[in-house]
């Protein structure tokens, strides 16, 4: 059992360690972590889970048991809401996290892997030729803006079905010039009743 | 040599004279060191690397610690070694086998691994180095060949630094009878078949089968390594127990 953990482990392993080593800006934050250990106990795992940089790579372990800066003990659920530095005391409170050292290493550990940004069109470049990566990328990029042009149109038709011919909303326009007129009219009375007030005093 | 059966030790199912045995094995390691890497991955349907990696995983290297490799052949913990302790660290690969240890830098230089790693001749008997120098020694599948076990267990108690570890994985007893048949068929009957197959030398494997079986089980070697002196010995069983992975350490 304690061999068949490792497999998935491994491969999880070697695929976070081939996306790092896909952006140059990554040597930078692995720089900051090195030697540095975290450890995720989990409810769900049974076993805990312990990270570690050394040189350029991550190293996952179930095995480890020697110390480490930080663990993090929590259910599988509760990691998302980790993002917001924010839950962290409510979390806390509710006895559905516990952390144990220091907290800004977690976060620079998932930093790490939020902040990956890769050169997509470079990479398939290096493996399938410039050429078809080119048309590829052009493809993608094509289809992006299309897409947002449609996204577009389609938000422009809504709004003029519902401001010009339902009725059912306002035009901006049609908005402002009403808005100023009501500002103009309640300035008129004030003004009248600052009179009002003057005459009926003297 | 002399009939004396004090004089005498194992090698696999005979017996040798004590000090036959060393060049021995020598001999066997010889034949197999270049095909050494492919019969590991054959032999144990690529497990070994498993073994290995849950090793290193139980080592709680740290950069810039001093790691001693024995009997590292090929160097595969060498490596994964090398990575961790960085550039401050050092590994020290020792192998008393020549043949093997050329195979082993050849491949560690060919993959990058320069720097912090060392290559060193030595019997795991008597290690030629200072007391407490290292942080980690692991010894894996290298323990069952020394001839005088207790002694090379005590030469690396010499050498580890007090508060250090010492890993040894090493073929042993399944803990299954089922297993155990299973596995007695396949050392004996399907190995030294490969082991003609592939590195044309049946010999060689035939041994290795039957030094398996005169290791010592996992709590015979685990008393052997608390009566040189090693504190906190335990040791893990790995697939059933076909291999298991003992730690000690010294205070």
């Amino acid at each position: 059992m304690r061999l068949l953990s490792l497999v998935p482990l491994l491969l999880i392993e070697r695929c976070l360690n081939d996306l790092l080593a896909l952006d140059d800006a990554s040597d930078e934050r692995l720089q900051s972590l090195q030697g540095k250990r975290l450890r995720v106990e989990l409810e769900e795992l049974g076993q805990p889970l312990t990270a570690a940089v050394h040189g350029r790579q991550v190293v996952l372990s179930s095995a480890d048991t020697d110390a480490v800066d930080c663990t993090i003990r929590t259910r599988l659920a509760v990691l998302p809401e980790l993002q917001d530095t924010a839950n962290i005391t409510r979390l806390i409170k509710a006895d559905a996290l516990d952390i144990d050292g220091d907290i800004m290493l977690a976060q620079q550990f998932s930093q790490l892997f939020l902040q990956l940004d890769i050169d997509w069109e470079t990479q398939l470049a290096q493996r399938i030729g410039d050429v078809p990566a080119h048309w590829l990328g052009s493809v993608f990029k094509r289809s992006q803006s299309w897409l947002k042009q449609q996204t577009k149109d389609q938000q422009q038709w809504l709004q003029e079905v519902l401001v010009e011919e339902k009725r059912v909303l306002v035009g901006k326009t049609e908005f402002d010039i009403v808005k100023t007129q009501l500002q103009e009219l309640r300035a008129r009375i004030d003004r009248l009743e600052r009179r009002w007030r003057e005459q009926e005093s003297s | 040599m002399t009939d004396k059966a004090s004089d005498t030790i194992d090698f696999g199912y005979k017996k040798v004279a004590k000090n036959a045995k060393q060049g021995l094995v020598a001999d066997v390691f010889h034949s197999v060191a270049g095909k050494y890497d492919v019969m590991n991955d054959v032999m144990s349907f690529g497990i070994h690397r498993l073994w290995k990696r849950y090793t290193i995983d139980c080592s709680g290297v740290r950069a810039g610690q001093k790691v001693l490799d024995i009997a590292g052949g090929t160097g595969d913990l060498t490596e994964q070694f090398s990575r961790r302790v960085g550039p401050q660290g050092e590994v020290v690969l020792a192998d008393i086998n020549n043949s093997m240890l050329s195979v082993g830098r050849d491949r560690l230089r060919n993959r990058g691994i320069v720097g912090n790693v060392s290559y060193v001749q030595a019997n795991a008997e008597e290690l030629p180095f200072a007391d407490d120098t290292f942080d980690i020694i692991t010894i894996a599948f290298g323990l069952r060949n020394v001839t005088d076990k207790s002694k090379a267990l005590a030469s690396m108690l010499r050498v580890l630094k007090p508060g250090g570890r010492l890993l040894v994985l090493e073929f042993s007893k399944p803990t299954h009878e089922m297993l155990n048949q299973a596995y007695d068929f396949y050392s004996f009957n399907v190995l030294p078949k490969m082991g003609q197959l592939i590195a044309g030398d049946a010999d060689s494997y035939q041994y290795l089968a039957e030094s398996i079986r005169m290791h010592p089980d996992q709590d015979t070697l685990k008393g052997m390594m608390e009566a040189v002196g090693f504190e906190q010995v335990s040791y893990d069983n790995l697939t059933g127990g076909i291999v298991a992975l003992h730690r000690g350490y010294k205070f």
